[in-house]
């Protein structure tokens, strides 16, 4: 039922959530409360909790990667307490963060942006990269996939190192003649500099 | 690299995200006022290139991978203006898609990744070509160096965050900060490497795609449209280094800017493992005489019982390891720039002697 809100209120209470998830200390048992807030907009909202076991599975090496540095550099307990610090208030940022994720369509919160009074022009650049955002991540895709169909044996560390950045450079390559393409079209259709919206379905309304 | 929400406090949170959304708006100022209505497919693309380019796997050992940062390549390809928008524009995709990194301390993100990576590697880059020239070599070790040098100060920022959000009782920044620069001299080296390999890559492929940006100039007035210049002249054609002579007066300012700014980097990245020693050396003294609560020892004898009890490696190599991570990542560095800017094509000085010769 989150999904039906009006995107500003689910905006706004992701935020007081991981605001309440990064102030409360970690000893306090306000944190129980929170959490048990957190994981009852999840079961609100329908997300699976297989879902959220996976993402999170992803998400933790990095951060104990960062986190176990503070015990390895501080000598005692106040390492390891920062350490379940960083990490609680983490893991459950991050569920919010995933929470609105699922809740909210990316063009909603474009919408709700626009409404804050985000400038037009990175609107625009932010629509733009993210309707291209999958273009080229196929087109890489591909690459990556030609690639593979062309090495018959694995390749010492530098040649693996060396056709991964050829393949950014390519990828580089490639999209700057797709801006142009894109601009041309732009060009073609009126473009003048100036966005212009069309305005939302309203689908925060059942 | 993303740091999280619940790493850095409140009031650290609240300050980079001010600094940040300065540098972010005043970019988006110069945005709006330099190029024309290209620029937004263009910056759009690059960010869209940057967030594919991070998808990128780059294998270090059997189970762990590294990836390209991209501060620095979308600023020399794009402009330092651009190329923050375009990183900046990344995290908070990267937020608001996967809930990577944070959103209080997306602030934090994008002063290290962004402005750091995009107006800091953009002034080193430009740094290092006043003594190697504006060639296609100058333009590869500099944003080598830029690179390595980009990412550096952003782990030093980082430990600087980390002091201010946590009081001293709570967190040793020194030992910190050893094992942080320790870590990014190598992530560093990885960002530098992928970040020369791909940019000299391009400049082999398509000079012209970089060449007049990298440079500091105008853009050319004639054929504005990559491929029309490529229509136009053949790939070994020098006519695109001189479509537009570079205007003298704008690249001193740009340069004693640069220096000005790579002075401050440079003090960032290399006297802050002696800043914070001696920060150290002052708070003992400050605990000693009494005035502060700096010095826990003695106060609360129950919390640090078991302080000899952890084995600390590298607590004794501290100020070694720093200067190790510091010295051995520059020695690597520059001789990466060296190599790469060697496998350049000898086609720039053909170029230099023949634009000499006329």
């Amino acid at each position: 039922m989150c999904h039906r809100w009006p995107p500003l209120a689910k905006l706004l209470s992701a935020i007081a959530m991981i605001l309440a998830a990064t102030c409360v200390p970690v000893a306090h048992p306000l944190i129980g409360i929170v959490t048990c807030g957190i994981f009852f907009a999840h079961t609100l909202a329908r997300i699976p909790l297989a879902y959220v076991a996976r993402r999170l599975l992803f998400f933790w090496p990095p951060l104990f990667l960062m986190a176990i540095s503070l015990p390895l550099s501080q000598a005692g307990q106040k390492g390891w307490l920062l350490f379940v610090t960083i990490v609680v208030r983490g893991t459950l940022s991050f569920s919010t963060a995933l929470w609105l994720v699922n809740v909210m369509p990316f063009d909603q919160l474009l919408a709700t942006l626009r409404r804050l009074r985000i400038p037009d022009v990175l609107l625009a650049i932010l629509s733009l990269m993210y309707r291209f955002l999958f273009v080229l991540w196929d087109e890489l895709d591909r690459m990556r996939t030609a690639r593979a169909a062309r090495l018959f044996r694995k390749p010492s560390l530098w040649a693996t190192w060396r056709s991964a950045a050829h393949l950014v450079g390519r990828l580089l390559i490639r999209a700057l003649d797709r801006a142009d393409r894109i601009h041309g079209a732009m060009l073609a259709r009126g473009w003048d500099g100036r966005s212009r919206w069309i305005e939302q379905p309203r689908e925060d309304r059942p | 690299m993303h740091i999280q929400d619940g790493v850095l406090s409140p009031v650290v949170c609240a300050a980079t995200g001010a600094i940040a959304l300065g540098a972010v708006s005043y970019s988006v100022r110069r945005l709006k006022q330099s190029v024309g209505d290209r620029t937004i497919p263009l910056t759009g693309m690059m960010a869209a290139l940057v967030f594919a380019g991070q998808m990128v796997n780059f294998p270090i050992g059997a189970p762990v991978s590294g990836h390209l940062l991209g501060g620095v390549l979308a600023a020399t390809v794009v402009g330092p203006w651009a190329g923050c928008v375009a990183m900046t524009l990344v995290l908070f995709v990267q937020w608001a898609l996967f809930s990577d990194g944070g959103l209080f301390s997306l602030g934090a993100n994008v002063l290290h990744m962004a402005v750091i990576g995009s107006w800091g590697g953009h002034a080193v880059r430009l740094f290092v070509q006043c003594f190697i020239g504006d060639s296609r070599k100058g333009i590869v070790i500099g944003s080598v160096i830029a690179a390595w040098v980009s990412v550096m100060a952003a782990a030093t920022l980082l430990c600087l965050e980390f002091r201010l959000s946590w009081s001293p009782s709570e967190i040793d920044v020194s030992k910190f900060f050893t094992l942080m620069v320790s870590f990014h001299s190598l992530i560093g080296l990885g960002e530098a490497l992928i970040t020369g390999v791909a940019i000299s890559f391009v400049i082999n492929q398509r000079p012209e795609l970089i060449e007049w940006r990298a440079e500091g100039r105008q853009p050319p007035d004639g054929p504005r449209n990559s491929q029309e210049v490529r229509r136009l002249t053949p790939a070994s054609s020098p006519n695109i280094d001189r479509v537009n002579p570079v205007n003298t007066t704008t690249v001193a300012i740009t340069r004693t800017l640069a220096a000005g700014l790579i002075i401050a980097l440079a003090i960032a990245a290399f006297l802050s493992p002696f800043a914070s020693s001696s920060a150290d050396g002052l708070e003992a003294a400050l605990g000693q005489l009494g005035i502060s609560e700096f010095n826990l020892t003695g106060r609360v004898p129950g919390m640090l019982k078991d302080y000899d009890k952890v084995p600390v490696p590298i607590a004794a190599w501290q100020t070694l390891a720093v200067s190790i991570a510091g010295i051995g990542g520059t020695l690597a560095v520059f001789v990466l720039a060296w190599l790469l800017g060697r496998a350049m094509p000898a086609a720039t000085q053909a170029l230099n002697s023949e634009a000499a010769g006329e």
